[in-house]
């Protein structure tokens, strides 16, 4: 029933591996894109990011045991590149109380979808990376708890709290 | 959720800049030529496992070759280990491919034989195992299963032969698992990790070393984990005393965990060198370790 040859050539899995995350680098570019354009906001930052994930992803390729962990293990990379770099390009200033007022927007000003967006962007980085994930990227909880590292119900608590700073309403299961 | 709609929108409407394809592509070539020109060694090595295959293979098929080999000394002492089988079996769903190694031209016939038994043994047990585990998934409807093994030599100095064999399991996820053996080549001995020291306190040594070595990778590269921090469910507590080990050409120990022992299974098969200096006063000498 089953054939025993011998000195066949070795098996490489390997190449196989590396031929199907190639693949999926390439068909999901503009997803990648998006993903690290929306923390850096701006394109040249952006192409720097996905360019060094994906250096970064087949220099590690080794590590990524089963195949089907690969978006997950691959946003991983990339949410962390992202982040990285906001960390290392954050200029803080520190500036009086009285300049300070100045630059503030009145509070007294009408709340509009310009807010909304303003608001995501003040996020830390790592609020923000849930919101992206879960429904713009439209990863399951699970998944967004695998690329972040955290457990499901963390996620879950941390994604409510998010979006009640935000003033998003949420319906009774959007979140499973 | 009207106005998570409208930020989805904005993040779809993201422009994607017309270079981005060609960056992704330049950077998979780029990924890929980085890596070749780092690791000239690996490359080199290719070229040495290559050219003794070939010479394996020589000696197989001609006798008369293997013999002429024999005669010359200094070839006859560099043919040290090489495949003496190799059970294959592909099917749609199992495939199997074990390698097995032999040693030769050890001056200690007993420990040369002794270990080529053992591998032997071995890898027909772990076919065996296979054959029966496939006989089972096929009673039971269909499924898929691969094994793997065979061998690497980690060193091979003039006094010191370290072999290391793997055999990874696939049936939907893997697990690899690894075993040493290291040869004194010149006092012909097959070292344990407890004959390099005086007395046990090797064992805490090691383990607290490796802790802290773990923390750092961990702090370091984020997409490096292992289960040992405390708060993990599964603790790594300390290594076993007989843990796998080997030792490098430059006289250091490295200390092997197996996939899944004490890391994620992405982590794969983890080593630790660890550092000479602060095993000094465990060591009985300083003939291996340096």
């Amino acid at each position: 029933m089953f054939k025993i040859k011998e000195g066949e050539p070795f098996v490489m899995t390997k190449n196989k591996k590396i031929e199907q995350v190639e693949q999926f680098l390439i068909e999901n570019q503009n997803a990648h894109y998006r993903l690290a354009y929306s923390y850096v906001k701006n394109k040249e930052n952006a192409l720097d990011i996905v360019q060094d994930s994906i250096f970064k992803a087949l220099k590690s390729i080794h590590r990524l045991e089963e195949i089907k962990y690969l978006k997950t293990w691959f946003y991983r990379i990339l949410v962390n590149t992202s982040i990285d770099f906001i960390r290392k390009h954050q200029r803080v200033m520190v500036m009086d109380d009285e300049v300070l007022d100045g630059y503030l927007p009145q509070t007294e000003d009408e709340p509009t979808d310009i807010d909304l967006l303003d608001a995501l962007d003040t996020l830390p980085p790592d609020e923000k990376s849930l919101i992206i994930l879960r429904f713009f990227e439209d990863l399951k909880i699970d998944e967004v708890a695998a690329v972040l590292d955290e457990n499901s119900n963390t996620v879950k608590t941390r994604l409510y709290r998010t979006l009640k700073k935000l003033r998003i309403e949420i319906e009774k299961g959007d979140l499973e | 959720m009207k106005r998570l709609n409208k930020l989805k929108k904005e993040y779809d409407d993201i422009e994607i800049p017309p270079e981005l394809d060609n960056l992704v592509k330049d950077s998979i070539q780029g990924a890929k030529n980085a890596k070749k020109k780092r690791s000239p060694v690996r490359n080199w090595s290719i070229g040495v496992a290559a050219a003794a295959a070939l010479f394996v293979g020589s000696i197989n098929a001609s006798p008369t070759f293997a013999n002429s080999l024999a005669n010359i000394p200094v070839l006859g002492s560099i043919v040290q280990v090489f495949t003496i089988d190799t059970l294959t079996l592909e099917e749609e769903t199992y495939q199997a491919n074990m390698k097995t190694p032999a040693i030769d031209g050890l001056e200690n016939e007993g420990l040369q034989t002794a270990l080529n038994e053992k591998y032997i043994e071995e890898n027909k047990a772990l076919f065996t195992k296979f054959e029966e585990e496939i006989a089972r998934l096929e009673e039971a409807g269909s499924g898929h299963l691969g094994m793997d093994s065979g061998y690497e030599v980690k060193t091979d100095t003039e006094q010191i032969l370290s072999i290391a064999r793997y055999e990874t399991t696939t049936a939907g996820s893997s697990s690899t698992e690894m075993q040493y053996d290291t040869i004194d080549k010149q006092h012909n001995i097959l070292l344990t990790l407890p004959s390099l020291f005086k007395d046990d306190s090797y064992v805490e040594i090691i383990t607290t070393y490796i802790k802290q070595e773990m923390k750092r990778q961990m702090e370091e590269d984020e997409n490096t984990a292992y289960l040992a921090i405390e708060g993990a469910d599964i603790e790594f507590s300390s290594i076993q005393a007989n843990q796998d080990f080997y030792i490098t050409a430059d006289h250091t120990l490295v200390i092997s965990f197996d996939q899944y022992e004490v890391a994620p299974g992405y982590m794969g098969v983890v080593t630790f060198e660890i550092p000479s200096h602060i095993l000094q006063d465990a060591l009985v000498g300083d003939t291996y370790i340096q």
